[in-house]
């Protein structure tokens, strides 16, 4: 047993060690040097597609049904909770909403608990999966919301990451998708092109989409 | 006397010559841990290096960069293919050129100069700015169709965490100007830890 660790074996498996970790620093080192970013270029561009409007925040998808939620904006509406560009609960997945002339109807995204986390995208059969695969590329493209504030610790915008994820689920689906960057300050909102330019929600297209049709 | 010395030699215990590995297993430790923290670091905190130095194409559209930061915006134009559409342009077109040409370089080299720290150079949006970006984007391209020669310049937004704001107000300029009417338009979400990379920027 005394043989078993001597000092000699005891050394060589640590100078064994040594030089794998000198080649991982060396590959390191090449890698990174050589690692670039192929940045994705998205083009906007005019359609006849209408959008599906999706919230992204603290890595979790909300896909908003817009239906449900003009009928439950409609409602609070009726009982004078919007007057005075008050903001008041939307009583959907947990939004609170301002309405206003010129900028429609913007959401303000409270709670997000309940809201599906991107990582769900890799479950086959899971809701949000189900949701994805139920738009369809022939009448609708995706228009997300995308939170750029951050989260302690993170170095991305807390809805970045899903945004990313998802766009790449839905390309892979021949769904289009646009975005914009939105926050507490510049909440999302759907309003009419008819009162204001800035009312255009329009899809993109992906450099990578080129690429890929191209070879 | 000397043959009884030699038969006791012959039987002393031979020495052997004991090298200690000791201070090599030591030095050897002392190696793997360093190695083993610069790996870890270095997987973990290297910022993604993105590309962002040569100009990016997509076919013939050719991105003007504008990266939107919290403390404002930083414009990469590009400039290379504008040298090759100076060539085939009229005389009066080829000095306008020759000036948003100087310009653009001169705003590069201020980036480039700032590289360690992009947020030196961010501006906040200026109104007049984004207007000269705009109106030299639109004369560039009209300039390319007048001579068919393929290229077209449009606004890709980079927009770093909480740059949605000086995204926003961007766009409410561009919304406002005729100029950019013409002009495509193109947004990516980047992280913080991508950095700026813009050496081989610039007019060759």
């Amino acid at each position: 047993m005394k043989n078993l660790i001597n000092i000699d074996s005891l050394t060589d498996i640590v100078s064994n060690s040594v030089g794998i970790l000198i080649i991982f620093a060396v590959i390191n080192l090449i890698h990174d040097n050589n690692k670039t970013y192929e940045l994705e270029i998205p083009i906007e561009h005019e359609t006849d597609l209408r959008p599906l409007y999706i919230i992204s925040k603290d890595d979790r998808l909300l896909i908003l049904n817009t239906e449900q939620v003009f009928i439950n904006a409609a409602q609070e509406a009726g009982k004078g909770a919007a007057n005075n560009k008050r903001i008041f609960d939307l009583g959907y997945q947990g939004l609170f909403a301002q309405i206003d002339e010129k900028k429609g109807i913007s959401f303000h995204a409270r709670g997000t608990d309940d809201w599906p986390k991107f990582t769900e995208l890799q479950k086959p059969g899971s809701e949000l999966q189900k949701q994805l695969q139920a738009i369809d590329p022939q009448q609708y493209f995706a228009y997300f919301f995308v939170y750029d504030e951050t989260n302690p610790g993170s170095t991305s915008g807390s809805g970045f990451e899903s945004f990313r994820e998802a766009r790449k689920y839905l390309q892979g689906r021949q769904v289009k998708s646009g975005w914009k960057p939105v926050n507490s300050d510049f909440p999302p909102s759907i309003c009419d092109l008819s009162y204001s330019n800035e009312c255009q929600y329009l899809p993109s297209f992906l450099g990578s989409d080129a690429a890929a049709k191209s070879s | 006397m000397a043959s009884r010395a030699s038969r006791y030699a012959r039987y002393l215990p031979q020495e052997k010559l004991e090298i200690s590995l000791f201070p090599f297993l030591s030095i050897f430790l002392c190696v793997m841990g360093v190695l083993s923290f610069i790996n870890i670091l270095s997987s973990v905190s290297t910022p993604q290096k993105i590309e962002l130095t040569m100009e990016l194409e997509q076919g013939y559209k050719v991105a003007f960069q504008v990266f939107t930061l919290p403390d404002g915006v930083i414009s990469v134009p590009p400039i290379n293919r504008l040298l090759a559409l100076q060539q085939v342009v009229d005389e009066e077109s080829r000095s306008l050129l020759a000036m948003i040409i100087l310009r653009r370089q001169r705003v590069i080299d201020e980036v480039k100069y700032a590289q360690a720290d992009p947020a030196l150079v961010a501006r906040p949006p200026n109104v007049e700015d984004i207007s000269l970006w705009l109106y030299e984007m639109r004369q560039v391209n009209e300039m390319a169709l007048r001579v068919n020669f393929l290229y077209e310049e449009f606004m890709l937004f980079g927009i770093y965490p909480n740059g949605g704001e000086a995204y926003q107000k961007v766009r409410s300029v561009m919304s406002r100007s005729g100029d950019a009417r013409s002009i495509s338009i193109g947004l990516e979400p980047l992280d913080a830890n991508w950095s700026l990379s813009l050496h081989n920027q610039g007019a060759k």
